[in-house]
């Protein structure tokens, strides 16, 4: 099919996905126990309680109608209110998003160019004990927990070496970045990197780059495992094909016909696993945020399972669900755009 | 359990001509050779644990605390002066029954989906793609909190979060495999015998299914423990005085900075073992059954 | 207008097409399909293709890729230039104090409203009160001070407390400080009665019966009870004074991430401002507090550090990180016993240990078996073992407590030794005739918080099972929940045995009597125990002025806590900080109050 009729189809197939997840959230929170507001309070509640918090929290009507609401309400944006302290969810999740967004871009980013660049060393010297060093490596990696992983790296970078801070997202001498500001009209992105650019402040910038690399490189190892094994071996079966043979005759450097012909090719797979990883990511960034201090859509979860606050927890899961739904429809859109046989 | 040492005799003796096929098939059998050994070698440890821990393992205040690895306490003691030694061998309990329950449940609910689902085909077919991709789509760890808080805690509850989660991955294997199988000529042949829709698919397509099932499955148990083990850490573990390598890495991390090494290390390489192994089963077995790369 | 799009019906290749819409200049539509054409071969030679050795090309390569690292270099240099010219400048940063902390702000900093450690140390350095502790106090009345009242009196029935106010103290819009603002303050809190608030949970209500202006610096207030530690309660931050332009007198104020630092808090005449109060989703991410200059002790050199950022970390191990690797100069609740116990011998780092003050215990449910029964009470508090607590737990920073009210405290006994510590043979005695022995053991559910709410409440409650256990009559189930669940279960009287923790509103004997066994006043913690004549008791100690006279009824009072075991006190807590060794002016004494006006760094 066209490029055309493909996006389309691709798109709307993200609509009713969006909705099964919904539906599924729902199931888990609403139905599965019985009632999300009985289980916060506990048994032998003071009835009058409860009911208050039914009503405030909408609660109190039938089933379907419940239903209705939620979902209209995600669409609209509104995701419910706290049932620690009746503020709206969707407020709480749009202020702590940018920090893991952050986290999870610079994780990925790393995820992808040590896998990647792991993976092609491994396809050179398939079945030397380099490739087997590092298909090791990538495997083990995926086996350490995540925290763990985050610890030792505090320790040797931070607290022995003293070269990189251990926790927080910035600098506590300096405020936070405020983007781009001109007269009445302000900008940011809740990005600290990209804000301080805005900014025009050179040393936030660079602070903000070292409070982001512990974190980042923490989860991003624990994710580079799935890049290295795809790469490798995407790597290696492109190798073997005519036209890098025939780049290689014509006595083009190695590293030209590595990296210039023969990963462009392998670069596809990697994509769609960028798209896949994305969920485990954010999985990953739920530990990791705790391990950092860092105050992001993570550590609100975290801090929301203390409070019993089911409304926050849904609110959350269905965000996360959401992005990553809109994480693999861009990709498998750049994938169509990018590999012209799957639109045949 | 009785008769344990003459049984593990028995395993052993079988054992033994199994990996010296496999070692001879290159890497990919030493993997699994090498993992296979590891999970079984933890397993039959955590189960031998009441008879082979020196002490109890919840007992406080078995030695001075804090104490390094000594000749008394070869793992050390922690902070409130349990022997770690007892504690790594007994503590894997809690994980590899979450995750023993999480591939079953997962195996009992997504196999005969994903066997209906792709041999019927049509509508359903598509409904149930469409369902699974939504749950793949899933940040397991974050679903399994959602499900560990509404349901409670214990083993059951961490279970079942890890397995609503991994049921699209047995879905989508088993489906790829079986419409590659379903046009295959012995499979219309025996739809022109007469043989019935559950004949066939469970003696020809359910045998050959297997493999894959096999390596999710090793993919399933790795990751199952390491989101009980993710769990533990944000405190949405079992109760406190059951041994259990999550909490102790848990705890272990907070002692880290002192310069406590062995409370965290000894769980943490165990932890790190049983997740090793099954995933070096898995690799080694995707590897000999669907090799993609030829000399 | 020029839009660029794809036509998609071309075969494999991208072709980009300019459609112009509407009329244009023919050069500038030249140019367009000129650059479009450009871009269009561009993209098609970037794509998968086999370069041929031609000289044109190979030139063009060389002044594309030369241009290109120019342009990089370019980046580079403006890079570095920037960053130099953006370092924020020393002297800034030298009147300057980092904390860390594990704490946040519970509900907000409003005193109608929070009752929690740390918001009431940031209402502490935001506002004043009449009266303060001087730093180091040892909980005496000769420890208080002036502060915004110079002079008071008592009457002689105790039910009248007279304070003449200093003068010539601003607030922020240079209105002048008065009585009215005492009664403002005062009636504002009784008013709203906040069920999360201290004014409803101490009792400021039942307590007193009217605030009055006397003139524009005279205040007196009317007692419904003579009540001694009134100057204590005074001293209390929930006493402070509020600033009437900020804080309406029928509502809290919360924070609203819309609203500017100074409308999220109701506080006034502290020696700090609240310069900055950042939340994200749901929790504190910074707050920065900066030197109030109109302070009314400003001219005694108050505050001694001019900026204090307080910066929030998500639990103990990152706080200990932080402070060893010197990300904050002061590292201040919470950090495990063994982190201090390591950072001690750390010469980087120095250690402060306070007066304890904060104590935990062990609350006996009385509204239904097996603790209706006072004897089965006792027998559970005969068999546990402090030293384990103390010793192994908190690695001796703790101290044994066999009393409600603290060790130092006036009127504290030492009166729980005599049930034991432990004592098993007393314990299986008084099991053995209701039925309990070694083959039936008395099983019950010990409870305790798991978010971290209180220091290792793991470790502890393992501890007191061990020690329960060890009687060997006694079989002990563990059950926890998260502080919220907590609170609630406590408030619906669910759980058998629960342990909990108290710090100190007013420096009293009595804020840990009244409050725990009082039949009114321990209802909140909801254990279910009455006893008339403790009520008696206790109301006749809070109300006398005589030292003597209080001294020997808590004696009678703490004696007949253990032949009623209520509730077992555990151990005492001493607080500890953790900073920079130039560091200075911390005391932790027995008020627990962080007092930030007084820490400076040395330079």
């Amino acid at each position: 099919m066209t490029l055309r009729a493909y996006v389309i189809s691709r798109i709307l197939l993200t609509i009713p996905m969006i909705f099964i997840l919904l539906t599924m959230v729902f199931v888990v929170i609403r139905i599965l126990p019985g009632d999300p507001v009985l289980a916060h309070f506990e048994k032998n509640v003071d009835p009058a309680l409860v009911e208050e918090m039914r009503v405030k929290l909408g609660l109190d009507k039938p089933l379907w109608a419940q239903y209705f609401d939620y979902v209209f309400g995600v669409f609209r944006g509104d995701l419910g209110k706290s049932m620690y302290d009746y503020s709206p969810v969707a407020e709480q999740i749009f202020s702590a998003f940018p920090a893991t967004l952050e986290l999870a871009i610079s994780s990925m980013i790393i995820a992808a160019l040590v896998g990647i660049f792991l993976g092609v060393q491994a396809s050179k010297r398939y079945n030397k004990p380099v490739d087997h060093t590092i298909r090791i490596f990538g495997i083990v990696t995926y086996a350490i927990p995540v925290f763990l992983l985050g610890m030792i790296l505090q320790l040797v970078f931070g607290v022995g070496l003293r070269w990189l801070p251990v926790g927080l997202r910035m600098n506590p001498m300096l405020a936070a970045p405020q983007g781009l500001t001109i007269g009445a009209l302000h900008f940011s992105t809740g990005l600290y990197t990209i804000d301080s650019l805005l900014e025009g402040n050179m040393f936030k910038f660079v602070e903000s780059l070292r409070y982001l690399f512990l974190p980042s490189l923490t989860l991003g190892t624990v994710l580079s495992g799935v890049f290295i094994r795809l790469t490798r071996t995407n790597m290696f079966e492109t190798m073997r094909l005519d036209f890098v043979t025939a780049a290689r005759a014509r006595g083009l450097r190695e590293t030209t016909v590595t990296y210039r012909y023969a990963l462009r090719n392998a670069f596809l797979p990697v994509l769609t696993m960028i798209g896949l990883q994305f969920a485990a990511l954010l999985a990953g960034a739920v530990l990791t945020e705790t391990t950092f201090s860092w105050p992001g859509l993570g550590t609100y979860v975290v801090d929301r399972i203390n409070f019993r606050d089911y409304t926050a927890i849904q609110g959350a899961v269905v965000v996360f669900g959401i992005l990553v739904s809109i994480v693999s429809l861009v990709v498998d859109l750049l994938y169509a755009y990018l590999d012209p046989r799957i639109r045949l | 359990m009785m008769g344990g040492s003459s049984t593990k005799k028995n395993m052993f003796s079988r054992l033994v001509p199994l990996l010296t096929s496999l070692a001879r098939r290159g890497l990919a059998g030493w993997f699994i050779a090498i993992g296979l050994i590891m999970v079984i070698a933890i397993v039959v440890m955590t189960m031998l644990a009441p008879w082979i821990s020196p002490h109890d393992p919840s007992a406080i205040e078995m030695g001075p605390l804090l104490s390094p690895p000594s000749s008394q306490f070869p793992f050390g003691t922690n902070k409130l002066g349990q022997d770690m030694l007892s504690r790594v061998i007994s503590g894997g309990g809690i994980m590899i029954q979450v995750a023993l329950l999480s591939v079953v449940i997962c195996m009992a609910g997504g196999i005969p989906i994903g066997l209906l689902s792709s041999y019927t085909g049509g509508i359903l077919d598509r409904i149930l793609c469409l369902i699974m991709d939504s749950i793949y789509a899933f940040p397991g760890l974050v679903l399994a909190i959602a499900i560990a808080l509404m349901l409670g805690r214990g083993v059951v509850n961490m279970a079942l979060s890890i397995a609503v989660v991994y049921v699209p991955s047995y879905f989508r294997v088993i489906r790829s495999q079986v419409l590659s199988i379903k046009e295959m000529a012995y499979v219309e042949a025996a739809n022109a015998i007469g043989a019935k829709g559950h004949t066939i698919l469970s003696r020809y397509i359910l045998p050959n299914v297997i493999p894959s099932i096999i390596v999710v499955a090793t993919v399933n148990f790795a990751d199952a423990i390491l989101t009980a083990a993710g769990l533990t850490f944000i405190g949405l573990g079992v109760s406190v005085d059951i041994p259990d390598w999550g909490y102790d890495l848990t705890v272990g991390r907070t002692l880290l900075t002192t310069g406590v090494w062995w409370v965290i290390a000894f769980p943490g390489i165990m932890v790190v073992l049983l997740a090793l192994g099954f995933t070096l089963m898995g690799e080694g077995l995707s590897e000999l059954w669907n090799p993609r790369l030829e000399q | 207008m020029i839009i660029v799009t794809s036509s998609p019906d071309v075969d494999t290749t991208l072709t980009l097409c300019c459609h112009v819409h509407s009329g244009s200049d023919k050069l500038v539509l030249q140019f367009v399909t000129r650059f479009c054409q450009r871009l269009k071969s561009y993209i098609e030679n970037a794509r998968i293709h086999i370069p041929t050795v031609k000289g044109m090309k190979n030139i063009k390569a060389i002044s594309r890729m030369l241009i290109v690292g120019i342009i990089i270099v370019i980046i580079v240099v403006a890079g570095v230039v920037g960053y130099y010219l953006t370092i924020p400048t020393t002297p800034a940063m030298k009147d300057t104090l980092v904390m860390g902390t594990t704490d946040s702000i519970e509900t907000c900093l409003d005193t109608a409203r929070a009752y929690d450690f740390f918001g009431l140390a940031i209402v502490g350095s935001l506002s004043s009160g009449l009266v303060d502790y001087k730093p180091g106090a040892t909980g005496s009345v000769d420890d208080i001070i002036p502060a915004l009242a110079t002079s008071w009196a008592s009457s002689a029935d105790g039910l009248q407390w007279t304070f003449t106010l200093r003068q010539g103290v601003m607030f922020d819009d240079d209105t002048e400080f008065n009585a009215t603002h005492v009664k403002y303050s005062i009636d504002r809190g009784i008013s709203i009665n906040d069920p999360d608030g201290a004014f409803g949970g101490v009792g400021y209500g039942d307590l007193i019966e009217n605030v009055t202006v006397v003139d524009k610096y005279t205040v007196r207030f009317y007692l419904r009870t003579p009540f001694s530690p009134f100057l204590s309660l005074m001293a209390f931050q929930v006493s402070f004074i509020v600033d009437p332009r900020y804080a309406p007198f029928d509502a809290v104020v919360e924070y609203d991430s819309s609203r500017t630092p100074r409308q999220n808090h109701a506080m006034g005449l502290g020696p700090y401002r609240l310069a900055n109060w950042t939340r994200v989703a749901g929790r504190e991410t910074e707050i920065r507090l900066e030197a109030n200059t109109k302070y009314w002790n400003a001219s005694g050199g108050l505050p001694e550090t001019k900026n204090i950022i307080i910066k929030f970390y998500s639990d103990a191990t990152n706080l200990a990180s932080a402070i060893r690797s010197k990300q904050v100069d002061v590292a201040f609740r919470q950090l495990e016993a063994v982190d201090i116990q390591n950072m001690m011998t750390d010469d980087n780092l120095k250690v402060w240990a306070g007066t304890g003050a904060f104590i935990q215990y062990l609350c006996f449910q009385e509204r239904y078996a097996p603790f209706n029964v006072t004897a089965i009470r006792q027998a559970v508090g005969a068999a546990i073992n402090r030293t384990t607590i103390v010793q192994t737990v908190f690695l001796g920073q703790a101290q044994k407590l066999y009393s409600m009210i603290p060790i130092g405290m006036s009127g504290h006994t030492d009166a729980f030794l005599t049930l034991g510590d432990p004592n098993y043979t007393k314990t299986r005695e008084l099991l053995a005739p209701l039925g309990y022995n070694e083959t039936h053991k008395l099983a019950f559910t010990l409870w305790y918080e798991s978010s971290g709410h209180y220091p290792q409440s793991e470790d502890l409650a393992l501890a007191l099972k061990s020690s329960i256990e060890g009687s060997n009559v006694i079989t002990v189930s563990l059950g926890n929940a998260d502080w919220a669940s907590y609170k609630t279960k406590r408030r619906n009287a669910e759980m058998e045995a629960y342990i909990y923790g108290w710090y100190p509103d007013y420096v009293d004997p009595d804020d840990y009597i009244y409050p725990f066994i009082h039949s009114s006043g321990g209802g909140w913690l909801n254990t279910n125990y009455s006893n008339p004549e403790m009520d008696t008791l206790i109301e006749w100690a809070r109300g006398n002025t005589s030292t003597a006279t209080r001294n020997s009824l808590y004696t009678q009072i703490q004696s007949l806590m253990v032949t009623d075991s209520p509730i077992i006190s555990l151990y005492q807590g001493s607080a500890f900080a953790v900073t920079d060794p130039k560091v200075k002016g911390v005391y932790l004494d027995i008020t627990q109050v962080w007092r930030y006006w007084l820490v400076y760094i040395e330079q």
